[in-house]
């Protein structure tokens, strides 16, 4: 019953327990009616109110346990979904952290790497020229069969 | 009379119904850097006829393999977490 979202909650409350209390009242009175001759001729009017009133106390206490049960579910929904986007940014965080530290060390690796090839450049050229073959083959196997392909 | 209160009583029973309402969170995003695609290795120049500096290239290139291999693993433990994380949140009832 969204409409209920607008009403003070204690105001509500007390709204149904009053038109409750005022229904169970006039049904007693309606039962009790012999006893006071001057109000006999409303006897069927007061029990007609007073068990409507009834009803509808009845069906306000239920709207508004269930109302509040909800409420009180989707505050605890809520909370945890905050909870849990702290612990996903939170992992983000850790992530990033892990990427840049762990490229570092891939980068410094390979910057020892090429320092070494340059300073053995000569002990590698010394005895070995290249045959354009050996470029193609090398390229046909670093190139990419997917590159261009849906 | 009292048999109608009695139904009516009954028929308010509809006060108390409930609907089932799911949370559904936002789906986190995943950090910039695992967004971006591994780049192709990198071909050797066609008139290289030095093997060391075919050797840089062919070094360059597991040095790219190896920051791919960073953002595969990476994302594979971001995509864990994450469920595990998600998966906390559709056990509210």
């Amino acid at each position: 019953m969204w409409f209920l979202n607008f009403i003070p909650d204690s105001l509500l409350h007390e709204f149904i327990i009053i038109v409750l209390a005022a229904g169970a009242g006039l049904y007693v009175i309606g039962l009790l009616i012999n006893f006071i001759p001057p109000l006999y001729p409303y006897k069927e009017m007061i029990r007609i109110v007073g068990t409507i009133l009834m009803v509808a106390g009845v069906y306000g206490i239920g709207s508004y346990s269930t109302e509040m049960v909800w409420r009180a579910r989707m505050e605890a929904a809520q909370a945890q979904v905050e909870k849990a986007q702290v612990e996903s940014k939170a992992v983000n965080s850790k992530i990033k952290v892990k990427i840049v530290r762990q490229t570092k060390i891939i980068h410094d690796h390979q910057v020892v790497v090429r320092t070494q090839i340059q300073h053995d450049a000569a002990k590698i050229d010394a005895n070995c020229k290249l045959d354009p073959a050996f470029i193609k083959d090398l390229n046909d196997a670093a190139k990419n069969p997917l590159s261009g392909a849906q | 009379m009292n048999k109608l209160l009695t139904i009516l009583l009954l028929i308010t029973l509809v006060g108390c119904k409930t609907v089932p309402v799911t949370v559904a969170p936002p789906f986190p995003d995943a950090p910039e850097t695992l967004r971006a695609s591994c780049p192709d290795l990198v071909p050797v120049s066609d008139d290289t006829t030095k093997l060391s500096d075919a050797l840089q290239v062919i070094s360059k290139n597991y040095n790219q393999y190896y920051e791919c291999k960073i953002k595969v693993d990476n994302w594979i433990e971001w995509y864990t977490m994450q469920k595990d994380i998600q998966d906390k949140i559709g056990k509210i009832k």
